[in-house]
């Protein structure tokens, strides 16, 4: 490569101001003595100058930015389904009927415990026409999310956990990954908890607290754990048929 | 160089505005929508031909950043994380929407070209342009950039970001954004100032 092809590759980066300083003295020092390095240096400083005009691609004057709040609440609204327990494609009659069994049996003690479904968090007060709406709409498009991805997120620890290689200290199993999962996900199942008051979630509660005590037994295992305490987890998961449950309260969130 | 706009953020970091929204301060929301609503705007842009569109866009972007506020993490820059949303909302309504209109980006950037390079005016036939219809140009000029290349022109220049900042939002190495910028620069240079050399000795 010719001085003039290396420097001609460092002149745009030379213009950013994001060359290490022995490149930046060299272009330069050859930009002063070279007219056709020069001249393709002013056309890169002059696409750099279109780019930095703040009208390009800027949003027109008429735009009501002040209703954009409002509108992402409407968004929030039609972005999800109606709140449904089953879906309606779930099935026959007759497996709804069981699957329904299956969640008041499952369900029905823990979540009579529960209810009445505590009010929703206190929020900021609102201050834009209109925010009283705004703020209950996107608490509730947030409650769905976030419970829907802290079940999704606990469905592939469970599995991953189920599928744990028998790679540690010979005959053990390495589950220092999944450890530090289930420590991530206790955390966020903190911040999670003011969500699950929610009536419109408040049915994960039981499954999601019963998920965070499993995640708490996990994160104080060891980074290798022996054939029986990983059976007696399996054991655990299949006895309470977490995997199904989570499914199922995800085709209501989701 | 970069001139701040009249929104960019005063004296509370965008982190700790974020951090109050993870605790489900909505005022701390409504403000960075406030602080970011426009720049997230041009980003999008960038993909979105019709600001309708683009509007759109927008909000699903904001929607997102409350829905899946507890999945930002305090240590990553939350505009990263604001811009890696936002282009990823662009791409899914992009792909939705039926994208190949280039046979109508490039008519319109010959037909400008050339409407000013055969002027018989002295001078840069882009330069002579009026600054609207340039800016047209330009637009449409970065819209057929290679994603990746266009992605960091956005944020660079009408997200304002750093390239390290760049590198964090689109998760690839600094080394990457910088050889993008580098390409992304000169395809433009070549594509406005190229076509109008020949323009304009043809």
């Amino acid at each position: 490569m010719d001085n003039c092809s290396r420097i001609k590759e460092l002149l745009v980066l030379h213009a950013e101001g994001a060359l290490e300083a022995a490149d930046y003295d060299e272009v330069r020092a050859h930009l002063a003595a070279c007219a056709a390095c020069k001249r393709e240096a002013g056309e890169i400083e002059q696409i750099r100058q279109w780019l930095t005009d703040p009208e390009v691609f800027a949003p027109t004057p008429d735009m009501a930015w002040q209703l954009l709040p409002s509108a992402i609440a409407a968004r929030a609204k039609t972005a999800r389904p109606v709140n449904r327990w089953l879906p309606a494609n779930a099935g026959s009659p007759a497996w709804a009927l069981s699957m329904a069994a299956v969640i008041v049996i499952g369900f029905g003690s823990i979540w009579l415990v529960n209810r009445p479904a505590p009010e929703p968090p206190a929020l900021s007060a609102a201050e834009a026409p209109g925010n009283a709406a705004f703020l209950g709409k996107m608490q509730v498009a947030y409650a769905r999310e976030a419970t829907a991805q802290y079940l999704s997120e606990c469905q592939d620890l469970l599995l991953t956990l189920m599928r744990a290689g028998k790679n540690c200290d010979g005959n053990n199993y390495d589950v220092s990954f999944e450890v530090e999962r289930a420590r991530r996900l206790i955390q966020r199942k903190q911040l999670l908890d003011s969500e699950l008051k929610s009536p419109d979630v408040a049915r994960a509660k039981a499954l999601c607290d019963e998920l965070d005590n499993f995640l708490v037994h996990l994160s104080t295992s060891d980074r290798c754990e022996s054939p029986d305490k990983m059976r007696r987890m399996e054991s655990y998961i299949q006895k309470e048929q977490l995997l199904l449950r989570i499914n199922l309260l995800q085709s209501e969130l989701s | 160089m970069v001139h701040p706009p009249p929104d960019e953020p005063a004296s509370v970091p965008n982190e700790d505005l974020m951090a109050r929204v993870q605790r489900g301060d909505m005022n701390a929301y409504q403000e960075l929508i406030r602080l970011y609503q426009k720049k997230v705007f041009r980003v999008i842009s960038s993909y979105q031909r019709n600001p309708e569109d683009a509007m759109e866009v927008v909000q699903d972007t904001f929607l997102k950043v409350y829905t899946a506020r507890n999945t930002w993490e305090r240590r990553t820059s939350f505009a990263a994380w604001l811009y890696r949303i936002a282009i990823n909302a662009s791409i899914d309504r992009y792909r939705r929407s039926g994208k190949d209109k280039t046979a109508y980006l490039e008519d319109m950037v010959e037909a400008q070209i050339h409407k000013s390079a055969t002027s018989n005016r002295p001078g840069n036939a882009l330069d002579r342009l009026r600054a609207g219809e340039r800016r047209s140009i330009l637009e449409e000029a970065i819209r057929r950039l290679p994603a990746r290349q266009r992605e960091v022109i956005s944020l660079r220049f009408f997200a304002e970001m750093q390239l390290v900042e760049i590198a964090e939002a689109l998760h690839c190495p600094l080394g990457t954004v910088k050889s993008n910028l580098h390409k992304a620069i000169n395809a433009l240079k070549s594509l406005l100032l190229g076509r109008e050399e020949v323009l304009s000795h043809g």
